[in-house]
């Protein structure tokens, strides 16, 4: 049965970035019909199944109960927390259960909580969050298109997918802290709190997996002097303050400030950072997250162990190229 | 002394105490440049500007709360109902927030607003926009209800309802918004609970509300011609009711007739026969006589609308009822 | 956000005033010495502590039933709060309101309230006021998530969006309105949903966590200052005990309850002030003790505090 697997999470698109920024509020509601859209483009390419992570607002129960659909849905086997540990949980029971690709609706934190559960099965993320660098900014129905004939065979996962690079965070004993797709900051706070980062004065060093100028949040700073595609599995570190450049960066929706850059360099894979601030509070993914305490240490590492990731585009092209959507008439 | 329309006079108090006091301000729907449904903010947009006379949305309880808290973050709101009918609409904002909050919190609040609302029956605008209420509210400890009949007591009413630290429902009926009449200049305000004699006589007292007290008036001077001397008695509020008068004057005159025009059933009259009935009965001739309207909704239709309102035919059969 | 340590340490203060004055209304009420009714705040302190420590003095709030929390946050006397629950003539109300109806306008809270949606249009009216002096101040709506569903709140929302009003609307999503989870009573699952239909930012934050409530609150009180309008913030969170004491909570699972005691707000942050060096066991013990005391002569106060006398009753129905 050809299976694909959807992590929509409930609460994305709602953090503290609508007051201190101009995020947009994404409700639910919306997150629902963009599911409906995935699951016309799923159907269409003969995907018979959808497992879902439950979440409280039953985002992928109501978009099923809205069409009529072909595709058959079920829960994956868990109980919904209401923590990002759910989407983690999920993406490694949607890999136990052999789903052929996950789609993701979330921004970059959920992105992340995605790829700590997996690094097997291509991860099809949708933007519905709010500094969205992982997520595509693209229409659902054709992600459901794209994702479909990916999971069906007609295209391969190592013609139509990437692997991401990911920044491991290491503890002083090597353990795997946590991970980050796109960005990890040090940040001078000593707690999580609402999680969001929004202001640059605390922010000292910057860790980036891919950058581009036209990008949004903390990649944006060093998309302005470079850009590293996450192809290329190069990373950038960059140590803010006097001295160096100053560039003017939108680091969120709707916030642009002016970021002083004392020194940047570019890592390879295997190279890793050592951060002897502490406390500090490491953010991932535009998300406080990993509290450092008081003489205690981290390391940031670069690496190729990240998630596959669907390049739509590609996969479009390549299915275009073999006619698949060519219909005898 | 100037003669003023009830509207005009009503007007000028609130633009005289806005000239007085900054922190006296209006809003309801349609008060700014509008001026108000029945136009009795007219001109007050223009002269204080939008920040003191401020439309709101089509939004009773958010009126009635935003006026309450306003109030009790010190500001003196009177805002407008644009039919008393509506005020089932915010009703809680009013009996269970503005009429309550200072005696829950052991006297250390003071809600200073006023609640205007036109009521009564006559222009055909049947039973969702013709209602008398007063009955409901001066049920409710807490508040206070006025109902004014000239454009005197309009005027010095209002000053007072503005100047109270109280929430004032201030109840105007809207047939009266034309009449005019004498105000002195400077005229002031005018105490809660004094009521007014019309008209004295020695023979029956009639207690009238509101625009009943020109029905009343016309029925006395019925009466006259057939021999009988009637007391005109308007106790001007019906909250704090001024008890006082009306037993002086029962006590004068042995007979008493109650006129208004909310429906006769557990009316105000009723209020007033029972105080009367248990203060007073030795001192009655007659039994006490309600002239009310009919248990029924406001009707339509123009036949429909002037049988259901009570008037001075009404008070005169009262009157000649109890004195056969 | 940089949190200064004394406004943790208060945060951690106001939690655990409140923490322990709930839990002595909960042994008291079953002793029968409460009259009436109480509604507990246990486990949605941090809501509370969090939104006033982004407070000034001046600033409003309006309460709800739910209220205790919220005033005790705000500055509320536990002499006068405890005194007022037992009824007698010492207390904030002199024994005219009771728990459902303390206030303390000098300390600008408006009042609890005892109607679900009854603080809304209050707090948009007192958000009026402080735009028509120009006054740097806010008012603060406290409500939950039934609340959400009244007509008022919605009014109160629309006013507040319509003229610009400096309000914080803070909706503390419990789950429950009485007996009726949210599955059953709206079509949506976060309250911060509706604030777009307001053109307002709506968003949400664990409301266990009373640095998150700190820091959305005290964006949304600078956006409000700044004359950017009104905000709502959802707190997740979560009353361990029923709607009101004595409801057997036959609508929900001890495994639920369970999971939420596992959140509680409390230890969680006692942990981090010790973690992080800002407060030694030594001080934390001292300041639960203190707290203790405190609560102790309030009670003392409050039982031997006299009853009002029925004549009391005719005092402060007018100004």
């Amino acid at each position: 049965m050809k299976t694909v697997g959807i992590i929509a999470n409930p609460i994305s698109g709602k953090d503290i970035r609508r007051l201190v920024a101009h995020g947009s509020v994404f409700d639910n509601q919306e997150k629902v019909r963009i599911v409906r859209r995935l699951l016309v483009g799923l159907a269409s390419v003969g995907i018979e199944r959808v497992i879902f992570m439950p979440d409280y607002y039953a985002i992928v129960q109501r978009a099923h109960k809205g069409i009529h659909s072909p595709i058959e849905i079920a829960s994956a086997p868990m109980c919904a927390e209401n923590t990002q540990e759910d989407s983690t949980k999920a993406a490694r029971l949607m890999v136990d259960a052999g789903v052929g690709c996950i789609f993701v609706l979330g921004g970059d934190g959920t992105s992340r909580a995605v790829a700590k559960g997996n690094a097997v099965v291509p991860i099809l993320p949708l933007s519905t969050g709010t500094n969205n660098v992982f997520p595509y900014m693209i229409e659902a129905t054709v992600a459901g298109l794209a994702g479909g004939v990916l999971t069906s065979g007609q295209i391969s996962v190592e013609e139509g997918c990437f692997r991401s690079p990911v920044l491991e965070v290491l503890d002083d004993d090597n353990n795997l802290v946590d991970i980050a797709l796109v960005d990890a900051a040090v940040h001078t706070d000593t707690f999580v709190g609402s999680k969001a980062i929004w202001s640059m004065k605390q922010i000292t060093q910057i860790v980036l997996t891919r950058c581009r100028p036209d990008s949004i949040g903390l990649s944006a700073i060093g998309g302005q002097l470079h850009t590293l595609t996450p192809q290329e599995h190069r990373g950038l570190h960059l140590i803010l303050g006097p001295g160096g450049k100053r560039v003017l960066s939108p680091i969120a929706p709707g916030l642009i400030e002016p970021v002083d850059i004392a020194l940047e360099d570019h890592l390879t894979l295997g190279q890793s950072i050592r951060v002897d601030q502490s406390p500090c509070v490491i953010a991932l993914d535009g998300e406080r997250e990993v509290e450092v305490k008081r003489g205690a240490h981290v390391h940031i590492r670069f690496s190729d162990r990240g998630p596959w990731v669907v390049d739509v585009s590609k996969v479009m092209a390549l299915a275009q190229q073999a006619g698949i959507f060519v219909q005898p008439r | 002394m100037a003669q003023k329309t009830y509207m005009q006079a009503l007007n000028d108090a609130m633009r005289e105490e806005m000239e007085r006091d900054p922190n006296v301000l209006i809003f309801g729907e349609d008060v700014g440049q509008f001026g108000g449904c029945f136009g009795v903010t007219k001109g007050l947009f223009d002269q204080f500007g939008e920040r003191r006379v401020r439309d709101t949305p089509i939004t009773e309880s958010a009126i009635v709360g935003a006026a309450t808290g306003a109030a009790a973050a010190g500001l003196r709101p009177v805002c407008e109902l644009m039919f008393v009918d509506f005020i089932g609409v915010s009703m809680d904002q009013l009996f269970n927030q503005a009429a309550k909050m200072r005696y829950m919190f052991g006297g250390k609040t003071t809600i200073p607003m006023v609640l205007r609302a036109p009521q009564g029956g006559g222009i055909g605008a049947a039973a969702q926009h013709s209602q008398s209420l007063e009955s409901w509210f001066m049920h409710i400890p807490g508040l206070k209800v006025v109902m004014p009949a000239t454009p005197e007591d309009a005027y010095g009413l209002l000053i007072s309802a503005i100047r109270d630290d109280n929430p004032v429902v201030f109840l105007e009926h809207k047939m009266l918004y034309g009449v005019e009449g004498e105000v002195p200049d400077n005229a002031g305000p005018i105490p809660f609970g004094k009521a007014r004699i019309h008209r004295e006589g020695t023979d029956v007292t009639i207690v009238a509300l509101s625009k009943m007290v020109y029905s009343a008036l016309e029925a006395a001077e019925t009466l006259a011609a057939k021999g009988i001397s009637a007391e005109v008695v308007d106790p001007r509020t019906v909250s704090p009711l001024d008890m006082d008068s009306i037993l002086t004057s029962v006590k004068k005159t042995h007979s008493l007739v109650i006129a208004h025009e909310a429906v006769k059933i557990a009316g105000a009259g009723a209020e007033i026969a029972a105080q009367v009935a248990e203060d007073a009965i030795d001192y009655l001739d007659a039994p006490i006589m309600r002239v009310g309207a009919p248990f029924v909704p406001v009707p339509f239709s123009p036949p429909l609308e002037e049988a259901f309102l009570p008037n001075a035919e009404d008070i005169v059969a009262a009157v000649e009822k109890i004195r056969s | 956000m940089t949190i200064k340590k004394k406004t943790m340490v208060q945060m951690y203060n106001t939690m655990y005033r409140i923490r322990q004055f709930e839990k002595k209304l909960q042994e008291f009420f079953a002793a029968g010495k409460i009259p009436g009714f109480v509604h507990l705040y246990l486990g949605e302190e941090a809501v509370a502590a969090g939104t006033c420590a982004a407070l000034n003095k001046e600033d409003y709030i309006t309460s709800t039933h739910r209220g205790h929390g919220h005033l005790i946050a705000k500055g509320g006397d536990l002499k006068l709060m405890m005194a007022e629950i037992y009824g007698k003539s010492t207390g904030y109300c002199k024994g005219k309101g009771g728990s459902m109806h303390i206030a303390d306008v000098d300390l600008g809270i408006l009042g609890a309230n005892g109607i679900v949606g009854g603080g809304g249009p209050i707090a948009a009216g007192a958000g009026m006021a402080i735009q028509y002096r120009g006054e740097d101040r806010v008012a603060v709506c406290f409500f939950g998530d039934g609340a959400s569903n009244q007509g008022t709140t919605q009014e109160a929302l629309n006013l507040a969006s319509a003229w610009n009003l400096p309000v914080v609307f803070v909706n503390e999503n419990n789950g429950y309105g009485i007996s009726c989870p949210i599955s059953k009573s709206m079509a949506i699952t976060d309250i911060a949903d509706r604030a777009a239909g307001y053109d307002m930012p709506g968003v949400i934050v664990d409301g266990n966590d009373v640095v998150a409530v700190y820091e959305a609150i005290t964006a949304a009180v600078e956006r409000a200052r700044k004359g950017e309008g009104p905000s709502l913030v959802e707190c997740k969170t979560y009353r361990w005990r029923g709607h009101f004491e004595g409801d057997a909570c036959t609508y929900r699972s001890d495994d639920e309850l369970d999971e939420w005691v596992k959140k509680d707000p409390i230890p969680r942050f006692a942990k981090k002030l010790l973690d992080d060096g800002i407060l030694t066991q030594k001080e934390l013990d001292k300041l639960n003790a203190d707290i203790d005391d405190e609560l102790a002569a309030a009670i003392t106060f409050a039982e031997e505090s006299p009853l009002p006398e029925p004549a009391d009753m005719f005092d402060d129905v007018y100004a």
